[in-house]
């Protein structure tokens, strides 16, 4: 049978002249390639994948519901045992998971959840990432005053995840008026430059009367800094952000932005990869290490996952990233005064 | 641009005050409107984000003080630089749909110029390096501006092809070049360009005297034209008429340059730089409540008795000015700009009269990649950062803040103003929305709304003049 | 009158596999006017064009004075001093007469800027000659009638001392009285020595307006004649049976 499938993915794919003989194929299907992190990624599963000694394939939807849902016709027409997706928009992926459990292949979601029973979700914990940005801003940055929510965009349902982690965390201080929300946006597009021009007006309507700033990512929280800085205010007002960019890191070696959650790419690569050889070889769903379920998803749809913890960094941990070899010293303490923060000695 | 109209007040008799008034002062009626329509938005935004929280502007809100205006200015500099541009491009029957993703590459490219190659090479803070990198960004916007128009004047494929083309590959350049990372921070002294520090601000006195210069200029500008026309014995306007256009010129002059000085730096960074320079902070100031500067009991308080500077205005604004003057000139003065208005009212006739049409649409494209990469270098200067999405989408922006401004996608008609003050509206309403908080989707919502109802209005009114 | 100003020399070009001109000779000398007539499609137009520089010819020579030009785009023809009023009355229409008078050869202070003043004097000067009653140097063309455009479009000729005028249907768009004007001044400009290539259909205006008279047929020279030595019925039978007039032969 296996033969049978092989010899018809070599005459349907006429791009694949690869032997498919010995080894499983893992495919994946990826949104975008527009942001740095994807290739740290790929890299990652890919790693595994051919440790493993099975095949690796992929596609790059160029962030287009349309192409992805060709991409992933491609892949199936190619027979792997896996398909790893990424879904671009995590409603229009649907009819194309379906047509991937219908083939009988085994489906991961990855990073961005799709609902679908039969599949495995896999990503680190986003309402985590919203919970850790409230905490660490509780615990090291300010816990009372006036907050100002810069949020990701209104379409990306991370934007709403990581929100829902960041209401939970403050709500207790909202209700009692420790905490008082003076700003509260969506941002086009997780823009920069946009969110620069949010936090201006934001500080203008307030008399500069803002106490901290939750930014729900690294991207975002440069823009805000930007604002701060013009009204002398960066490090003073103590800013959150995600993914753990170089720029952002330094700017929290540089005291101007409080703390980067740090989702390591690669920690999740290397699982989505194991995890996808272990589908491959036959180990069931529930039976695969870390598993857990969950149905906090928009339609409440319960899933096998596996859920990583991210890593908050400040201050006081920046070396965890130096020695991840996720970035340089140099690069993380770039301008930043000698004996001001341990992990730049 | 203001004597390109024909003066004939005395062959027209029996008509309104207002038509008369608008004859002898050769106002246009579009630029007029939209004016009053900016004012209207302004008045509106101050009333209701005061509703909100009083503050000290014009009627109580936060939309008409000094500082809003100054961040207003410094918000809308990165677009309005390309909508002169795109007013030529338009104008010539051609459009750009690549300067948001030319944005992003070049500014990238500039980021990589100053903070991965040259930082490391030279030591950061090197003066050469804001030099080159400011010089990678104009020359390689222009370069890629001249490609755009050399594939669609010699080769012949359509602008809006051969540019969307450009959106598309010029942000996977823009990703390439840095592997997507966030370039951060830029060089101290290319960040004074983006008008976030100190530095960048021009203070009261060199803002006086350069809002002096100019009513000057105004003035001096309307005499000669006067002279000229004496010369030749043309009709002239009317001598009210003159000293009321010198008179509203100076006017809008001063009271721009009054409201920037009355902006105070930031309270921190007077502070920062009273420590810096050694300053004496003025006692009675620092010692209320032992807080920071200015501060009074938590309440931020207006400094008058204690130690101020004023912004004046903000090195972007400047350029922007600079660049509108200039383009205006470009547009009104030169062949080259009457070959491009030529072009877009008949290219086959400007063909026909001997004008080398293929190479007046490289000029323009390039123009067009120049000036966006004078923007580029704005925008992350301002952001002090520089990524692959910096300019994404920019490109709907400067063509709607031209086509708001009255620039014909049918060609041939179109002003640098009139763009311009098209760029300040769009950006005044989403500041002002910003003001209010109000949800990201809802500022599309209006914008996309302005955009088509100012071209109707323009439209129903051109039709009705005819 | 010996070397005529213009020859043209077994001129052929083809669009498509077409011949739209086949093998036509023509010429022109100082102070004449020659007509071309023919149908819609003759060639007539096409042939003209090649003169001006707005097509290429692919075979055939041209002889300026009695000396070969080359001449493959209008700034070529403009040098030798070729002038050409279209039958659609090429002005850009958003630019003021004084503009299209000028266009392509503006003139500039000595800071290098344009001089519209001093065009607009120059314009005034020009059109003061040519239509009397012309005001509206500063209103964009689009808002001229025809008769006031197609005076802009011979005041630019005369205005950069064409030697060798071509009049495409000059008087399509006139009423009669500026049709009048407009033969008067084909005189004025015959006296001042130019030769004029003029492409009419109206067949009395070319008998009453032309020295000779070039008759074109489906993209080959009938024939040429003198004017004076045939009537109106001999030049129809030109153009509608491509025949030759037996005295004018």
């Amino acid at each position: 049978m296996r033969k049978a499938l092989t010899l018809a993915a070599l005459m349907l794919a006429a791009t694949s002249h690869y032997a498919l003989a010995k080894g499983k194929l893992i495919a994946v299907s990826w949104k975008t390639f527009q942001e740095e992190r994807w290739k740290t990624d790929e890299a990652a599963i890919k790693a595994v994948v051919e440790a493993a000694g099975d095949k690796y394939i992929s596609t790059d939807a160029q962030n287009s519901a349309q192409k992805q849902a060709a991409d992933i016709e491609g892949l199936i027409a190619q027979k792997p045992d896996v398909i790893i997706v990424v879904p671009y928009d995590s409603d229009a992926i649907l009819p194309s998971i379906k047509a991937i459990n219908d083939a009988g292949i085994k489906a991961i979601s990855y990073d961005v959840q799709f609902e679908d029973p039969s599949a495995l979700y896999m990503s680190f914990d986003n309402v985590g990432v919203g919970r850790l940005m409230a905490k660490t801003m509780l615990e090291k940055g300010v816990s009372k005053g006036n907050f100002a929510f810069i949020k990701g965009d209104k379409g990306d349902p991370n934007a709403t995840f990581l929100f829902s982690g960041i209401q939970e965390v403050l709500a207790p201080s909202i209700k009692s008026g420790k905490i008082k929300v003076v700003c509260d946006t969506f941002t086009d597009g997780w823009k920069p430059n946009n969110a620069q021009k949010e936090m201006e007006q934001c500080l203008t309507a307030n008399n500069n009367k803002v106490d901290a700033v939750i930014s729900e990512n690294d991207g975002m929280a440069s823009g805000v800094v930007a604002a701060l800085t013009a009204q002398g205010l960066a490090g003073q007002v103590p800013v959150t952000g995600q993914d753990g960019d170089k720029a952002a890191l330094n700017r929290v070696a540089l005291g101007t932005q409080l703390v980067s959650i740090w989702k390591d790419s690669r920690i999740l690569g290397k699982a989505a990869g194991e995890a996808a050889v272990a589908l491959a070889d036959g180990t069931p769903m529930n039976k695969l290490k870390g598993v857990t379920t969950f149905k906090n998803g928009k339609h409440h749809v319960p899933m096998n996952a596996i859920l990583l913890a991210p890593d908050p960094i400040t201050k006081a941990n920046l070396s965890d990233v130096i020695n991840a070899k996720w970035v340089t010293k140099a690069e993380v303490c770039a301008g930043v005064p000698a004996g001001s923060v341990a992990a730049c000695k | 641009m203001k004597d390109s109209k024909t003066t004939k007040a005395s062959e027209v008799r029996g008509e309104g005050m207002l038509t008369r008034f608008l004859r002898a002062t050769e106002l246009d009626v579009r630029v007029l409107g939209m004016v009053g329509a900016l004012l209207v938005i302004w008045c509106g935004f101050d009333i209701a984000s005061g509703l909100k929280i009083p503050n000290s502007g014009l009627f109580g809100g936060s939309f008409l003080t000094p500082r809003n205006i100054w961040t207003l200015l410094v918000q809308t500099s990165s677009i309005a630089v390309m909508t002169t541009g795109m007013v030529l491009v338009i104008v010539m029957r051609q459009i750009d749909l690549s300067v948001g993703s030319m944005l992003s590459m070049v500014a990238v490219a500039g980021a990589v110029v100053q903070v991965f190659e040259l930082g490391p090479w030279l030591g950061v803070g090197h003066p050469i390096i804001w030099i080159a990198a400011v010089a990678t960004c104009l020359l390689l916007g222009a370069a890629v501006g001249a490609f755009n128009g050399f594939l669609t004047a010699y080769l012949q494929i359509p602008s809006f092809i051969v540019t969307l083309g450009g959106l598309i590959a010029y942000s996977g350049v823009a990703f390439l070049l840095a592997s997507g990372v966030t370039i951060a921070p830029m060089d101290r002294t290319y960040s004074i360009i983006g008008g976030g520090v100190p530095q960048a601000w021009l203070g009261p006195t060199w803002s006086w005297l350069l809002a002096l210069a100019t009513c000057v200029l105004i003035v001096l500008g309307i005499l000669n034209s006067r002279r000229q026309r004496q010369k030749f014995k043309f009709p002239l306007r009317p001598v009210w008429a003159e000293v009321f256009l010198a008179a509203t010129g100076s006017a809008i002059v001063l009271g721009l340059t009054k409201v920037v000085n009355s902006y105070p730096w930031p309270f921190m960074l007077i502070k920062d730089y009273a420590i810096a320079h050694h300053v004496t902070i003025p006692a009675g100031v620092s010692d209320r409540n032992g807080n920071a500067i200015c501060m009074a009991g938590g309440q931020v308080v207006r400094c008058v008795d204690g130690l101020i500077y004023y912004t004046g205005y903000a090195v972007p604004v400047l350029i922007t000015v600079v660049v509108g003057a200039a383009m205006t000139f470009v547009a009104s003065r030169t062949k080259f700009g009457r070959y491009v208005y030529a072009i877009g009212g008949n290219p086959e006739a400007a063909e026909l009269a001997g004008i080398n049409t293929r190479m007046v649409t490289v000029k323009v494209f390039a123009l067009m990649g120049f000036l966006t990469g004078l923007s580029s270098i704005i925008a992350s200067a301002r952001l002090d950062a520089a990524t692959n999405s910096l300019g994404q989408s920019n490109e709907l922006y400067v063509i709607a803040a031209a086509v708001i401004g009255g620039t014909s996608l049918a060609g041939g008609v179109g002003t640098v103003y009139g763009a311009m003050l098209g760029a300040l509206t769009m950006q005044s309403i989403q500041s002002g929305m910003q003001l209010l908080n109000l949800p990201a989707a809802f500022q599309n919502i209006v914008v996309g709304t302005v955009l088509v109802l100012a071209v109707f209005v323009d439209q129903f009114y051109r039709r009705r003049v005819k | 009158m010996n070397a005529p100003l213009v020859e043209m020399r077994n001129i052929s070009v083809s669009f498509g596999g077409i011949k739209a001109v086949d093998d036509v000779s023509i010429d022109l000398y100082p102070g004449e006017v020659v007509g071309l007539l023919g149908h819609n499609g003759a060639g007539k137009s096409t042939l003209i064009k090649i003169l001006s520089g707005a097509y290429r010819r692919d075979s055939g020579q041209i002889f300026i004075n009695g000396s070969e030009a080359q001449i493959s785009n209008p700034r070529d023809a403009k040098a030798y001093g070729i002038e050409t009023i279209y039958q659609a009355l090429a002005l850009a229409d958003n630019v003021d007469a004084a503009a299209n008078l000028f266009l392509g050869r503006e003139l500039m202070t000595p800071w290098g800027t344009l001089d519209d003043v001093a065009m607009e004097a120059e314009a005034r000067k020009v059109m003061a000659r040519l239509n009397p009653n012309f005001k509206r140097f500063k209103e964009p063309a689009a808002s001229l009638s025809g008769g006031q455009r197609q005076s802009v479009a011979i005041a630019r000729a005369i205005l950069f001392n064409a030697k060798i005028l071509i009049m495409d249907e000059p008087t399509a768009a006139l009423g009669p009285h500026e049709t009048q004007m407009v033969a008067d001044l084909i005189q004025e400009l015959k006296r001042q020595g130019l030769g004029i290539f003029l492409i009419d259909h109206d067949i009395h205006s070319v008998m009453q307006l032309c020295d000779r008279a070039s008759v074109m047929k489906n993209g080959q020279l009938v024939g040429t004649v003198n004017v004076k030595d045939v009537t109106e019925d001999d030049l129809l039978g030109m153009i509608i049976l491509g025949k030759n007039p037996e005295k004018a032969a």
